[in-house]
């Protein structure tokens, strides 16, 4: 399973569409919201997540360190799409395996990560 | 200087998101599974071009007010509210959201800019659906108040910061700000809205409320008669 945190609904749909050409099958949950996504976390734990950062409500990092402050949710990885610059921002430390600036990010790069992290579908 | 450089860095900010969101639309025609998928993600991009383009408009009529361009008429406040809520029924709908309707006034003519009047219901509509929780609904009302029209566009999302309700209570907002609680958001569509209701000499307001905000304007009625 694969999740989407982005509060552009429209936006999160193209990488789900772009996700599913990556690797059919794969189950993937999209939320406009942090807490929508936590709670989501007791009802099955996702092999990888896709989080944008300025979210309504509590925001990206909030999510990272709601992540961090669980065993079973820590080593999940997850992946930064933003409009911000990351660039030479090192985030491992909050579990944080690529960042993905949304003015660049290609469907190569969703089919990369996707085969790295989620290898299992 | 420098607050301008601010307010041209938010409101780019702003811009950003409806030309990523193209992007990946345009990359994602290459996954259409047919015809009609294809027209589905066209249909998507022109909408998106749309809301986008309307926002630059609305940032150029702002450079174009002090010329005076814009006439104040008679408006039929309902019909341009009608117009707004038939434009953005299929974006609400997309985005499993709900937009309603309540006219309560009986004044039926302001006094106004129509083009001004209609950009001022869309920010306050787009801004509405952008910040309400998923499967709710907004709320557009027409009412009248101490001899005023008033337009309230409610959401039911997270609460408005204190400072841009402070500015708000002052009647306009200055320049576009960043909105904490409201991310993505430069505040651009209310800047806009600000401006475009000093011009027509109404008031521009929000109501905090704990479980949304309400954005309203209050319009001068027109003297003259209405047909209606």
């Amino acid at each position: 399973m694969i999740y989407i945190i982005d509060d552009d609904r429209e936006f999160a749909e193209c990488i789900a569409k772009m996700i599913l050409h990556a690797t059919k099958g794969v189950e993937i949950r999209i939320f406009s919201n942090a807490i929508e996504a936590i709670n989501a976390m007791d009802e099955g734990l996702p092999e990888l997540v896709f989080l944008d950062v300025l979210l309504d409500g509590p925001d990206g990092f909030t999510f990272l360190n709601e992540m961090l402050s669980y065993e079973d949710t820590e080593k999940i990885p997850i992946v930064i799409m933003s409009s911000l610059n990351f660039r030479g921002k090192n985030l491992t430390n909050y579990g944080v395996v690529e960042t993905l600036n949304k003015a660049e990010m290609t469907p190569e790069d969703i089919k990369r990560i996707v085969k790295k992290y989620a290898s299992k579908n | 200087m420098e607050s301008e450089v601010n307010g041209i860095l938010v409101a780019a900010h702003e811009l950003k998101a409806p030309l990523n969101l193209l992007r990946q639309l345009a990359f994602s025609l290459d996954f259409a599974e047919d015809e009609k998928d294809v027209k589905l993600i066209q249909n998507k991009m022109i909408n998106v071009s749309d809301r986008a383009l309307r926002q630059v408009q609305d940032l150029t009529k702002i450079a174009r007010l002090e010329d005076g361009l814009f006439e104040m008429e008679p408006v039929a406040v309902r019909a341009v509210c009608d117009e707004v809520t038939e434009e953005l029924r299929t974006l609400f709908r997309f985005n499993h959201r709900n937009l309603e309707i309540e006219y309560r006034n009986k004044t039926r003519l302001v006094s106004a800019n129509r083009e001004l009047l209609y950009s001022i219901v869309y920010n306050f509509c787009l801004n509405a659906m952008h910040y309400s929780d998923e499967e709710t609904r907004s709320e557009l009302t027409l009412s009248d108040k101490d001899g005023k029209v008033r337009l309230d566009v409610r959401d039911f999302g997270p609460a408005l910061p204190m400072d841009v309700w402070r500015s708000l209570k002052k009647g306009w907002v200055e320049k576009p700000t960043s909105i904490a609680m409201r991310p993505g958001s430069s505040g651009l569509g209310l800047y806009i809205a600000s401006k475009f209701s000093q011009y027509m000499n109404a008031n521009v307001g929000a109501v905090r409320h704990r479980d949304g905000t309400s954005f309203f304007v209050e319009l001068m009625p027109s003297k003259q008669l209405s047909l209606f």
